[in-house]
């Protein structure tokens, strides 16, 4: 065998996920069984289209504190005996919030199937947001608000979402202290009624789980009940052309400049969504990538460099994302415009789009290894508004994309003539770098 | 499709699993000629498949004027190799589906690929090419030198708590200067690294002997021990490493320390005790003991701190905290918590508020229902952990490494389930006692006077 060369290897391997069984109940629940036995364990996702875009503008970060504090007391059970129910029954349970949903999270030892289920309804449906609680959620969730403002990358994800979004809601997607202080126990019930209802609501559950009817029986004894209600209009998809606006974060003694260059792009549904995704992939997408290549191998100006194509349900966004040192702010800017403007300016090789290709091919079925995994993926497709054979077209669209459409939408959305540039860092050290890219708006950190 | 977990009841479908599941991950050892440990755990159910490498070297095996040498040696091995030039070991992986990094602790450091399951055999040969033939020059060297020191900045030097936990909570916890120095090292022993430095450390420690190969998940055997075989088979054996001398002398007095945080909001404070030998049955006890304090949200820590007393934000613990948790802690080493608190508090009453907490299970002991509960939530816990093949891979070698021992991923389990409430307050007693205890209080330092005329 000849070691000097790679050995060749098959074909990627043909990856089908597992059946999913899909039903709807009479009060309009989504429900999902995916049928999982290589470990006693069951998985359980409750997803709700229930946000922080959903937040009252007064109240950002009211769908969070509704998530966090669902497992917090209930009707029937308090804050402790939750806990140590769920942890008796070999799992976890917890509420999370992002911009476009809220999802409830469960998991257990597969025996206690019926637990779970039990469990995760009640929080859900029963969530009752005791006082004590509530004022325990507001102290810990200030104190945590500002350990995370003292993070340089938070700083830098607000400012981009707000330049980008505004006034759209996903332009704050976190609290402010004062947001924090008119939380109250009726804004939370309020949130939950309006929004935590069967008809806006995916349940995803996954496992070794009881045979399909058992479990549908199981899922009516405790879902059936719970009653449908108009769903109020989700606040209007409306955007800002994009346009260059430059930000610099003062953040005083910062020994690095932490950037984000971008705008917004497509969502998932959007026909230019799986060509973006690919030259992104090639751009920054990985370790193999143009931006890593460039920025950090060969000149050393970064440890973090990479591009992100994010989309949300409504919007989606592109972003080069580096941190470099404070000295080298002018190079490492111009050579990654230089980067965004060769994307769109020639088309890529075949061996970068097979590279990437393959790449979100392979990290796509690796993804779905856990139950966990799987279950993100399947609540997610379903929250997004997609159809269930996204997850099993999705390789296939990867591979249909072309080098003329990469050309395509990196013109549109990648090139930066548009791109938005925010950096947070201390700007006695690099204000002056930056203000040769454009007219520079400085504001402090708060 | 096989089942990695197997008890009685799991093939009889439609009835759930019993209490006793226990854990059976399949394990096939086998050493090379040349001294090299190669663990197969095939399990078929997901077509994918994970090698793992884990060499015998890592940050306390430094030498002085050398910090973070383990970790600045890392990232040369993703600097090509004689086969496979710079740039090629990122591409050949991800352009085959799979992703792919490497990480530098204590006591080891380990490098894994995740692919898709007919992919096995570039993983190796990728594997196998930097064990035998790394490219070494300086212009790779002072390239990653750069990304090292970017590394410091962002994960570091930019974050608060960061600098008090990885450079002075080292230096406060130990007396060794191997076990004490910092694991990313300074800026000045970074630049005074040489490319001879380099090519020794890779002739002492990057040798088969020193190596553990794991290869888990989706592959043929006996393809894969002919693959092993052909790429690793031939590659020269070296001297057997000394170990460094990680002695401690043992400590005898409390210590406190206040570490003013420029870039800190919150005060956070560590608590650590000396904690005990690795697989000993006080360590399987501090594993209870820990699970008692902080697993979950039922445990004593959130139930009494976080809710009660309302004195504790955020917290976190580990045998090895922060650099290692249990599954490859190491003595000497600390059984170490890290608590966010709230600033109504100072630091000394949150080390009070613990140490009552552990004085109530030494005291009072723990309740069946309890215990019962924290059994439980490990058991889950576990299993949760072991879904995927690159997790699998890593606790192999990690225990063979570390203990000689792979197949404690089946049997910890149960060492674990056996400790007794008995066990733990001794435990308790024994370990966390205020006179060895070490604080270290984070707390937010005022920012440095600002001088108007650097503004724009």
């Amino acid at each position: 065998m000849d070691l000097t060369k790679p050995p060749k290897t098959p074909d990627l391997p043909v990856y089908k996920l597992p059946p999913v069984y899909e039903t709807t109940l009479p009060n309009g629940l989504t429900v999902l069984l995916v049928e999982d036995r290589r470990f006693p364990l069951v998985t359980a996702r409750l997803g709700f289209q229930a946000g922080s875009k959903y937040d009252p503008k007064e109240l950002a970060g009211l769908s969070e504190s509704t998530a966090a504090l669902l497992t917090e007391g209930t009707t029937n059970r308090t804050s402790r005996q939750i806990a140590e129910e769920v942890a008796s029954i070999g799992g976890a349970l917890r509420g999370d919030s992002s911009a476009d949903s809220l999802v409830v999270a469960g998991n257990a030892l597969a025996e206690n199937f019926a637990k779970l289920l039990n469990l995760l309804a009640d929080v859900a449906r029963n969530a009752n947001f005791p006082e004590e609680e509530v004022e325990l959620r507001k102290q810990n969730r200030k104190q945590e608000l500002l350990a995370q403002r003292s993070e340089a990358s938070f700083l830098a994800d607000e400012k981009f979402a707000e330049i980008l979004f505004s006034p759209h809601p996903y332009a704050r997607q976190d609290p402010t202290p004062e947001s924090i202080d008119r939380l109250n126990r009726e804004a939370l019930v309020s949130f939950r009624d309006r929004y935590l209802i069967p008809n806006n609501a995916v349940l995803v559950l996954l496992g070794a789980i009881p045979p399909r009817k058992q479990a549908l029986e199981m899922i009516q004894t405790e879902f059936g009940s719970w009653q449908r209600k108009e769903l109020p209009a989700a606040p209007p998809a409306s955007f800002p052309e994009p346009q260059r606006t430059i930000v610099l974060v003062d953040r005083p003694g910062s020994v690095q400049a932490d950037l984000r260059i971008g705008r917004l792009a497509v969502t998932r549904s959007h026909p230019d969504y799986f060509p973006l995704l690919v030259g992104n992939t090639i751009l920054g997408g990985g370790a193999s990538s143009r931006i890593f290549m460039n920025i950090r191998e060969k000149k050393g100006f970064a440890y973090d460099a990479r591009s992100t194509a994010l989309p949300l349900k409504d919007a989606g966004t592109f972003a080069a994302i580096t941190q470099v040192r404070n000295e080298v702010l002018t190079p490492a800017l111009e050579a990654i415009f230089d980067e965004l403007k060769q994307i769109a300016a020639a088309p890529v090789s075949a061996d970068e789009l097979t590279t990437a290709q393959n790449y979100l091919s392979g990290v796509f079925v690796i993804r779905l290894e856990t139950q966990d995994g799987l279950a993100g993926q399947l609540a997610g497709t379903k929250l997004m508004g997609l159809p269930l054979d996204y997850l099993e077209k999705y390789t296939a669209r990867v591979r249909a994309v072309t080098p003329a459409q990469i050309s395509a939408v990196a013109a549109k959305y990648i090139h930066p003539d548009k791109a938005s540039i925010v950096v947070v860092g201390d700007a006695s050290q690099i204000a002056k770098q930056l203000e040769r890219f454009g007219k520079v708006t400085i504001e402090q950190a708060k | 499709m096989k089942p990695l977990i197997f008890c009685l009841l799991v093939l009889c479908a439609g009835v759930l699993i019993s209490e006793a599941a226990s854990l059976n991950i399949p394990i096939e050892k086998h050493t090379l000629k040349n001294g090299m440990r190669v663990i197969f755990s095939r399990d078929t159910s997901v077509p994918v498949v994970s090698v793992y490498l884990i060499y015998g070297v890592g940050a306390r095996n430094e030498e002085k004027g050398r910090t973070g040498f383990a970790h600045l040696f890392e990232h040369m091995m993703f600097q090509g190799s004689k086969n496979a030039p710079k740039g090629m070991h990122f591409k050949l992986v991800e352009s085959n589906g799979g992703s792919l990094n490497g990480s530098t602790h204590p006591d080891y450091t380990d490098y894994f690929e995740v692919l898709p399951s007919n992919k096995l055999a570039l993983g190796l040969w990728l594997e196998a090419d930097r064990m035998r033939a790394l490219a070494i020059n300086q212009e790779n060297l002072d390239n990653q030198k750069e990304a090292v020191k970017q590394e410091r900045r962002l994960s570091f030097d930019n974050q608060p708590y960061a600098t008090a936990i990885v450079d002075r909570w080292p230096e406060l916890a130990f007396n060794n200067w191997q076990n004490a120095h910092s694991i990313i090292g300074s800026f000045e022993d970074l630049n005074a690294a040489t490319v001879e430095d380099v090519a020794r450390f890779f002739k002492t420690y990057y040798a088969p002997n020193n190596a553990v190969l794991v290869i888990s998940g989706d592959f043929d055997t006996a393809e894969a021990k002919k693959l092993v075989e052909t790429y690793f088979g031939d590659i020269p054996a070296q001297q057997q490493p000394k170990a460094p001398d990680l002695t401690e002398p043992p400590r005898t007095q409390p210590k406190y320390e206040v570490y003013r945080d420029p870039l800190a909001r919150v005060p956070a404070v560590i608590i650590g005790y000396p904690g005990p030998v690795r697989r000993s049955a006080d360590y399987n006890a501090l594993v209870m003991l820990d699970l008692l304090l902080t697993g979950g949200d039922s445990s004593r820590f959130q139930q009494n701190l976080v809710k009660g007393k309302k004195s504790v934000i955020q917290y976190e613990a580990n045998l090895g905290w922060p650099f290692a948790s249990a599954s490859d802690y190491k003595d000497p080493g600390l059984y170490a918590m890290y608590l966010l608190y709230n600033p109504a508090f100072t630091g000394e009453q949150i080390v009070a508020q613990v140490e009552e907490e552990i004085a109530k299970i030494i005291n009072e002991g723990v309740d069946a229902k309890e215990l019962e509960r924290a059994r439980t939530f490990l058991r889950a816990t576990r299993f949760q952990q072991l879904q995927s093949s690159h997790a699998r891979a890593a606790l192999l070698g990690r225990y063979e490494l570390l203990d000689g021992k792979p197949e404690l991923i089946n049997t910890e389990l149960n060492d674990f389930l056996a400790v007794t409430a008995d066990q733990i307050r001794a435990a308790a007693k024994k370990y966390c006692d205020p006179g060895k205890r070490i604080v270290l209080d984070i707390v937010p330092a005022p920012p440095a006077p600002e001088k108007p005329e650097d503004k724009t």
